[in-house]
């Protein structure tokens, strides 16, 4: 069951869309009448979704999103009636994944919902990749940096200064690469 | 030089007793002046002392005093203020906790959106004149509940008769949100430490109207924090990581490259931004992003032979004293034991002499204190 957390920026149909969600087959762990201690609610009630409902998106809840975004993202569905492109840009640099205005039929909430978290995981994986990706191009550099450092002030040979990596790694608990790369950093800080 | 001592690390010449825990997990934020952990670890300052750190970033000051007063973090990087406030409970359930030192002095500052600059806006004699003219309230975020920002932030306005509390709004947001609340409209402007004002003017979202020596020359503002309950188990390790912290300040005053350093901070696994917007600043060179450009007098430190790292009892006493002006902290609340209680100036000492630093005779000294 999806958990929603519901943020009314706007006191107009309200129960309408509480009862839909409910009738689409979420769980809505909150309702928040002000965006403000949105981070705080989001830590507690762990939802998969957030909602907005807004006329116009408020400040109160663009600076709310904003601090969700930044500390634990989350997909974030805002139905609004506010058809400015630049409010619709405002709201999503402050982290909203689906940006939907005017009249959205009760059954169609359950498409738009699954859409916008498949959606908003898919860039989280995306990102996860991008940063294994970059995290092993890194390390592949890292530690061809190391061993060439060892093999002109030791004058070891590649091998001996990879098995030299190797070894202080495994002594110290550590990762080849960290080691390789904590050893680049201090000598170039140091030199 | 090659640095080989991290290849095969030297035994500790660690002058204290053996520590109670070698791997330590220490929180810290994407921000300039985390600068004394990272060093302490890309030095192998750790391994000096007998510890292994691991730098555990954080997403917000909330989330980093929650991973500590769990246990999740056994150290962190901390507002100043941020250990009184877990002690007595202000922002959540009251966890006693210890401020181990001094990480930094000055290095914060005010950005106002590109909004205000194209009203007029400049600094902060001519934001109060708008908001005479204009009469709207703008609203302003700093980072942590009665942390140093919302003190630097509403004492920056007080200096320009523009009343904290009855002119502007002001709102707690996490650094790293602080840019795009400035781009979404959220705020128009807030009260942070870098790089995120130079990321502001990067993403040509705001200026810089002022820096924090601007309140306080030569302000603390960054603590390490442990707590209380962990200090009492593990006082050799907390000896070892003053050890090693303080001599990570040593090292960074010292460094003749700031550049390399900032490319440091830049990693994904520290700050993770651009090194451009963490450099400049963090050599003292500054420019507000509308064209005027300056060396600041009172810049970023993390140690200047020592006077950084003491936890004064007496800065303690001026930021409680300063809370107790905003009727934030509570009447009952004895704000000299509390400052004695907190600060471990005795363990500093202890350590800061065992490495050849000189510790000052008294936790209370008479310099400092706001303009």
């Amino acid at each position: 069951m999806t958990r929603v957390l519901l943020i009314h920026d706007t006191p107009i149909h309200i129960d309408r869309l509480s009862a839909a969600l409910v009738a689409a087959g979420c769980e809505v762990v909150a309702e928040l009448g002000s965006a403000l201690s949105l981070a705080a609610a989001v830590a507690r009630h762990a939802p998969d979704v957030i909602i907005v409902d807004a006329a116009s998106p408020s400040r109160d809840a663009l600076a709310g999103l904003c601090a969700v975004s930044a500390e634990s993202p989350r997909p974030i569905v805002m139905f609004t009636g506010e058809r400015d492109p630049a409010v619709m840009r405002a709201a999503v640099r402050a982290g909203v994944t689906a940006y939907i205005v005017d009249g959205l039929a009760p059954e169609r909430l359950a498409p738009v919902l699954d859409v916008a978290i498949a959606r908003f995981e898919e860039e989280q994986r995306l990102r996860a990749e991008l940063d294994a990706a970059r995290r092993q191009l890194a390390d592949r550099k890292w530690i061809d940096k190391a061993k060439g450092l060892l093999m002109a002030k030791r004058g070891l040979s590649e091998d001996a200064a990879y098995r030299l990596l190797r070894k202080s790694a495994m002594e110290q608990g550590l990762r080849v690469a960290e080691v390789a790369r904590r050893l680049v950093e201090a000598s170039q800080l140091l030199s | 030089m090659t640095a080989d001592f991290l290849l095969v690390p030297r035994p500790a010449v660690s002058p204290f007793a053996p520590s109670e825990a070698t791997r330590l997990t220490v929180g810290f934020l994407p921000l300039t002046d985390c600068a004394p952990l990272v060093a302490a670890v890309v030095l192998g300052l750790d391994r000096r002392f007998g510890l292994t750190l691991e730098l555990k970033r954080q997403p917000s000051w909330s989330a980093l005093a929650e991973g500590l007063a769990s246990g999740a973090l056994d150290a962190a990087q901390a507002l100043y203020t941020l250990p009184f406030d877990m002690t007595l409970g202000l922002s959540g359930p009251a966890v006693p906790t210890s401020i181990l030192m001094g990480l930094n002095r000055n290095g914060q500052g005010v950005t106002l959106s590109s909004r205000l600059a194209e009203a007029g806006v400049s600094d902060g004699a001519s934001l109060a004149a708008h908001l005479r003219r204009a009469r709207t309230r703008p609203r302003f975020a700093d980072t942590y509940p009665g942390g140093t920002h919302a003190l630097w932030l509403r004492r920056w306005l007080m200096q320009h008769d523009i009343s904290p509390t009855r002119d502007v709004e002001i709102l707690t947001l996490p650094p790293p949100a602080m840019v795009d609340a400035l781009k979404a409209g959220a705020i128009d402007g807030f009260c942070a430490g870098e790089p995120w004002h130079a990321v502001a003017i990067a993403q040509g979202a705001g200026f810089t109207a002022a820096t924090s020596p601007a309140v306080w020359p030569d302000h603390p503002e960054k603590v390490l924090a442990v707590r209380e309950d962990w200090l009492d188990a593990h006082p050799n390790a907390a000896r070892a990581l003053i050890a090693t912290v303080l001599a990570a300040c040593r090292e960074l005053d010292a460094l003749p490259y700031k550049t390399r350093l900032a490319e440091l901070l830049a990693s994904p696994d520290y700050l993770d931004l651009p090194a451009a917007a963490i450099a400049a600043r963090l050599a003292g060179d500054y420019d507000d992003g509308r064209g005027r450009r300056w060396r600041e007098p009172h810049p970023l430190l993390f140690h200047d032979g020592g006077a950084v790292n003491p936890p004064y009892w007496s800065d303690a006493r001026w930021f409680l004293d300063e809370w107790r002006r905003w009727g934030w902290l509570p009447e009952s609340v004895d704000a000299d034991a509390l400052a004695r209680r907190v600060g471990r100036f005795a363990l500093y000492a202890e350590v800061a002499d065992a490495l050849g630093i000189l510790a000052p005779a008294s936790p209370w000294r008479l310099a400092g204190g706001p303009r």
